[in-house]
């Protein structure tokens, strides 16, 4: 072989209950060099992580790492054999100090006693290489972002480290510090470390990888050396979908502005303005982590604007909670049904009506007004239930998330928050689901649509904001959306 | 149908076992001790059920604050200490002070719910653990009591009797005393409020998921103010009951009631993550330990054995409540739904 290839992945297949993530999915890598890893929200780039890190295993496939075949990995044997995740969430203990955090049970000892002063001078050496100023003695959570991401480098290579896994590891980081990382990074290629990197930021991935593969549905559609690729040709590669095959929506006259935000900034949300119209849904692209549900979080009053102003009907709001948010008629369907949405062990009958107990006065709720109400919405929502004593849990995912949708429904909102609003459930539920958003648009109502799925976005909405990095990087009118567009100004290529 | 489903989730087991150590206590005293002559069984003679029903009356209206705190996903472990610094308070005030007795139960229900909102009051701001709040509560009062009574008793010479000594005949030797009176007034209160208002909606909500309640606009931080509130006011109740019973302000009136409270309330089936539970379940854990509590006094059984057997009932309960969570996640939760960096929780601080 004439590349010498450090990790050498074949036909790896995986899915999870429900979904296929990848299939027949090949890659490979070369000693010493950073490896740039490209796909839409959803594609398997944290599937990928996961199967290399040993946090699950592959269904089928084969990887051989330094020419040897790996017969089954657990995240402990990963790290043995020298391969190194350093995820987008820290991973640190914040109240221990850099050595200690270091060391982590890997405690250099004497026999029984830790050997202090050699762990220090380790750490000491370690955070020369990397060029860095930390103390070895501060405290971990008091250290900055990019700091901590820098201590989790240097824990990485403390151990044997022959392949680095970096995901999104920029997330919040200055421009400052981003320059910093990428001059580490490339230190430890030349030094033979294998990096493969893992960014939504276009700019990134040209400045420091040496090749790119981009990933496609849990499939890979091409590797390519930097030299060779142009952002044009990641773009293309990164959507590669027929969207015209895609649901055909009723078009609805569109109205006066309903809703407004002017500067909105603040939860990682910078200086967004958005116009909403009546019977209008506005979409909202962007990677993961691009401040799109913070907007959401926002303009619903979960967590406080540091400045700018919201209006509805012209009329300047101040939305201070979930409840003000909903007296003023606007409804949240958070991204994660379970998590936030929905009273699981409890039964549709109380699910239903919860919200719509903020728009009557008197202090009684009668059991019989909850049956009938909620006899109601699954009629009219089409819940397949046997009864509304149901406990919300035993239903499946398309049906807990109309469950939600009555919930809001129930409480009379004009303006519709929708934050990811098919994840995670079939294709008949998600038409459904289209097909009552449809509906709300004819009573003149209006939508705001949070999604990652890229068809339904673009298939749905009337307009597309797309964000990045807590921004709007573009506004994109009904004749300018194609997914290209989308993906361009989302992970920063836009706009030259 | 509804019956069963009720004791397989919740703490049914638990139930089920008391209720088999009742009959065979019964059992055991019918045939060993009575020669199989019914009538002659001190368990079931009239006069020891007025006893039982007067006994669990306290714990009972103690018991019905602590299932709507636990319901909506807390817990309050210094009702106990609190009753012995409002009751001895009390005595205080009437006695050494010669406060008029009205004036002396005003203040009482006031000092309690002033606490009690206090504790909320941090619970809820603050997100700290309810347990360890209350535990550090629990101290105070401790303190609080043996500071106004240096350790002694106050008796109150018989003043503001009538709580404890006025009783409703019921026949020849079965009676109902003011304080089960005002135990089963109570219990249906709650029972109604549960029901049939938007407060009671709320308790369940926000024990069944603190988020959704959130986004669904329950106001969290008022709501739990209102939750510890209402549960001083039982506390007040149930202080002025054993007060008034017993005639004299004793600094260890309430000590460790929190633990037979908790007892019945697990045994009742509210779920110890919040969320479920209800009043009569309640009830029946309290007339259960009750019972048990007694029929183990009239068979001669050393009294410290009831404090192994709550105990065991509390850790009992804890773990089928984990078991049955590791059942139940498994069911619901596939890998693709969370979503990593919500794990947080969205409620704002």
């Amino acid at each position: 072989m004439p590349e010498d290839l450090i990790l050498n992945m074949k036909g790896i297949s995986k899915s999870y209950p429900g979904v296929t993530v990848f299939e027949n999915f090949d890659f490979s890598l070369r000693r010493g060099e950073i490896h740039g890893i490209c796909g839409e929200n959803g594609a398997g780039k944290s599937t990928l992580i996961k199967i290399l890190s040993g946090a699950h295993s592959p269904d089928d496939g084969s990887i051989e790492f330094e020419g040897a075949k790996v017969e089954s990995l657990d995240p402990y044997s990963a790290m043995q054999m020298g391969i190194q995740t350093i995820y987008q969430e820290h991973n640190l203990f914040p109240f221990l100090n850099v050595v200690e955090n270091l060391y982590a049970g890997n405690e250099l000892t004497n026999g029984l006693i830790i050997n202090k002063p050699r762990m220090l001078a380790k750490t000491q050496e370690i955070l020369e290489y990397l060029h860095s100023d930390i103390s070895p003695f501060d405290t971990v959570g008091k250290l900055s972002t990019s700091a901590r991401k820098t201590v989790e480098i240097a824990r990485a290579l403390i151990q044997k480290s022959k392949m680095l896994i970096l995901d999104e590891p920029t997330a919040s980081f200055n421009q400052t510090e981003i320059d910093r990382l990428f001059e580490i990074i490339k230190r430890l290629a030349q030094n033979g470390q294998s990096v493969i990197y893992i960014s939504h930021h276009l700019e990134e991935v040209f400045r420091l990888a040496d090749r790119v593969t981009v990933i496609r549905d849990g499939q890979k559609v091409n590797t390519y050396d930097i030299a060779d690729l142009t952002e044009q040709k990641l773009i293309h590669d990164m959507v590669g979908r027929d969207v015209s095959l895609f649901y055909q929506r009723k078009q609805v006259p569109i109205g006066d502005v309903e809703l407004e935000t002017r500067h909105l900034t603040g939860n990682g949300v910078k200086d967004v303005s958005i116009v909403l119209r009546k019977g209008e849904i506005l979409g909202i692209a962007g990677m993961d982590g691009s401040g799109r549900s913070e907007l959401a979080e926002l303009i619903f009053g979960v967590k406080k604007a540091e400045s700018g102003e919201i209006l509805i009907k012209d009329k300047k709001v101040r939305i201070k909670s979930p409840l003000s948010a909903i007296r003023h008629r606007i409804c949240f369907i958070t991204g994660d049904r379970q998590g936030t949405g929905l009273f699981l062990r409890h039964p549709i009958a109380r699910n239903i009506p919860i919200v719509s107990y903020t728009k009557t006065k008197t202090p009684f709720a009668l059991p019989g007004d909850d049956v009938k109400m909620s006899e109601r919405f699954v009629n009219i929502l089409n819940i397949r239930t046997p009864s509304v004593f149901q406990l919300a849990m035993l239903l499946s995912g398309g049906n807990q998330q109309k469950i939600v949708l009555a919930k809001w429904f129930a409480s009379e909102g004009e303006i519709f928050i929708f934050d990811e609003p098919t994840r995670g459930i079939d294709v008949g539920a998600k038409e459904e689901i289209y097909k009552i958003m449809v509906g709300l648009l004819e009573e003149n109502k209006s939508i705001v649509m949070i999604s990652s799925d890229m068809p339904e976005l673009i298939a749905m909405s009337d307009r597309i904001i797309v964000m990045r990095k807590g921004s709007v990087a573009a506004q994109l009118g009904k004749d300018e959306i194609s997914e290209e567009t989308i993906l361009k100004h989302a992970i920063g290529s836009g706009g030259k | 149908m509804k019956v069963r489903n009720r004791l397989k989730s919740g703490n049914g087991p638990i139930f089920l076992a008391l209720l088999a150590t009742i009959v065979v206590v019964f059992m055991i005293e019918l045939i060993f001790v009575r020669d199989f002559n019914i009538a002659k069984v001190a368990f079931i003679k009239p006069r020891n059920i007025s006893n039982v029903l007067m006994q669990v009356s306290t714990t009972g209206i103690l018991a019905i604050g602590m299932t709507l705190v636990m319901i909506s996903g807390g817990i309050d472990l210094s009702i106990g200490q609190m009753m012995c610094f409002i009751g001895t308070g009390m005595a205080f005030m009437m006695r050494t002070v010669g406060l008029n007795d009205w004036v002396v139960v005003l203040l009482g229900v006031a000092v309690a719910v002033l606490f009690q909102v206090l504790m909320g009051f941090i619970i809820s701001r603050t997100k700290l653990e309810p347990f360890i709040v209350s535990l550090g509560f629990m101290s105070i009062y401790k303190g609080f009591t043996y500071l106004i009574t240096n350790g002694s008793e106050i008796t109150i010479e018989g003043r503001f009797n009538f709580l404890g000594s006025t009783y409703l005949n019921l026949g020849s030797s079965l009676r109902l005393g003011m304080p089960v009176i005002v135990f089963i007034l109570l219990e249906v209160l709650a029972w109604l409020v549960l029901k049939y208002t938007k407060f009671g909606r709320s308790v369940y909500a926000v024990g069944g998921n603190e988020n959704a309640a959130f986004l669904a606009g329950i106001n969290i931080k008022k709501f739990k103010l209102l939750v510890y509130g209402v549960n001083g006011i039982f506390v007040a109740i149930a202080t002025m009951v054993l007060l008034s019973r017993l005639g004299t302000g004793n600094p260890l009136i309430g000590d460790g009631k929190e633990i037979d409270v908790i007892a019945a309330v697990v045994v009742g089936g509210t779920a110890l993550s919040g969320g479920r539970g209800n009043v009569w379940g309640t009830l029946i854990g309290v007339f259960l330990l009750g019972c048990i509590s007694n029929a183990l006094n009239i068979l001669g059984v050393n009294p410290y054995w009831q404090y192994v057997m709550t105990g065991t009932i509390i850790v009992l309960a804890v773990l089928l409540s984990y078991f049955s969570s590791l059942s139940s996640t498994s069911v619901n939760a596939g890998p693709m739904k969370k979503k990593p960096n919500k794990e947080q929780g969205i409620v704002a601080n």
